[in-house]
């Protein structure tokens, strides 16, 4: 399985979700395939599956997608059993599990390449639905479940590792404007202030 | 740290407007934990680490809340990466409430906390995060209405850092 062939479905299914990504080759190629405002792209590890759950605790008729990547998972463990206690309905994840550090110029294996199963912890930390996919159609009906059920859900994405984000131009969009973005569509959504500021 | 304190920092939370608190329980301030379930009027999120109690209470200010992560002063250390890539990077307003252990003024300061709380304030200053070091109750509501104010107005987390008879 190929991480832009998920995403190039995923896109297409997005309505008014809010997506929150990690670093890595995931963020340059769902910036490149969805251009919604509902998309924070964070850009950096150990830190998208927190701000999702914050998202989702703080709006919880929105439903919250996180793209995590193995790499910043394991940096951040100890958010698993505090996602399994807090267990919000709202709030879907997704590990994109290249086995790898990927980065521009390199590629060495990760935990999960070696004996880690990242599902398996989810489970022992107390998520109830926590599974391991790795086939392009058993993703889309993982999605199909996340977008239509409520229920917190945790799903691996064993996929291939590929350097096709390499070859994508990346946006000079900064972070600031990510988040003023983002934040100004949750504001028109949402009918409510959300920065504050007397100018 | 007396009731009456407890009560009034968390009255104090309440009238600044904050309504969402990520948290790790630590002993010098543990005595507004109480109150703030009693209250039932905030967002409490008990955690594993600092570090994602910061992620944690960024998500929830940028999904409209107003945000507080509770601490020991040993988090700051651990959650110096996360308030740099999330909360200064990205310019997220959020109240961190510290214990301010290893201080001058910490009644309970020992060879345990004196390392850190001696490099607290660097590790703020470095992170170019504002500060207000809360000694005593005088002004305590003004003061916590003022660290509000100011996250909102630099969109950057500000602590406030509780010793002296807070410590007690």
């Amino acid at each position: 399985m190929i991480r832009y062939d998920c995403f190039e479905w995923l896109a297409a299914q997005m309505t008014d979700q809010l997506v929150v990504t990690s670093l890595s080759g995931q963020r340059v190629e769902w910036g490149h395939l969805s251009k919604r405002d509902a998309d924070l792209n964070l850009g950096s590890m150990g830190n998208a599956l927190a701000v999702g759950i914050g998202l989702a605790l703080a709006l919880p008729r929105r439903k919250v997608f996180v793209f995590e990547s193995d790499g910043s998972v394991l940096l951040s463990l100890f958010n698993l059993p505090t996602l399994a206690n807090l267990n919000p309905p709202n709030l879907a994840v997704f590990v994109f599990d290249n086995q790898a550090y990927s980065g521009t110029r390199i590629s060495y294996p990760s935990a999960t390449a070696g004996k880690t199963d990242l599902a398996a912890m989810a489970s022992g930390a107390g998520i109830d639905y926590a599974v391991t996919v790795s086939e392009l159609e058993d993703f889309k009906k993982e999605v199909t479940a996340a977008l239509n059920q409520s229920g917190l859900r945790f799903v691996v994405c064993k996929i291939e590792e590929s350097v096709g984000h390499r070859r994508i131009v990346r946006t000079n969009v900064d972070l600031l404007e990510t988040k003023y973005r983002f934040v100004r569509y949750l504001e028109r959504t949402e009918g409510k202030p959300i920065i504050q500021g007397r100018g | 740290m007396k009731a009456e304190l407890a009560n009034r920092t968390v009255a104090g939370l309440k009238e600044a407007g904050i309504d969402f608190v990520s948290y790790i329980p630590e002993t010098r301030l543990s005595e507004i934990l109480p109150v703030l379930e009693a209250d039932g009027s905030f967002t409490l999120v008990p955690v594993a680490s600092e570090a994602e109690a910061v992620g944690i209470a960024a998500g929830a200010s940028l999904g409209g809340k107003r945000a507080a992560v509770y601490m020991e002063g040993t988090g700051l250390f651990v959650s110096t990466y996360n308030l740099l890539t999330v909360g200064e990077r990205y310019g997220v307003p959020m109240l961190l409430l510290v214990a301010y252990v290893g201080s001058f003024e910490d009644q309970r300061n020992s060879y345990l906390f004196s390392h850190y709380g001696n490099k607290t304030k660097g590790i703020l200053d470095t992170l170019g995060i504002q500060y207000l070091i809360i000694d005593s109750a005088n002004q305590l509501e003004a003061r916590i209405k003022d660290a509000v104010r100011m996250m909102h107005a630099l969109k950057l987390p500000v602590a406030l850092l509780f010793t002296g008879e807070f410590t007690e």
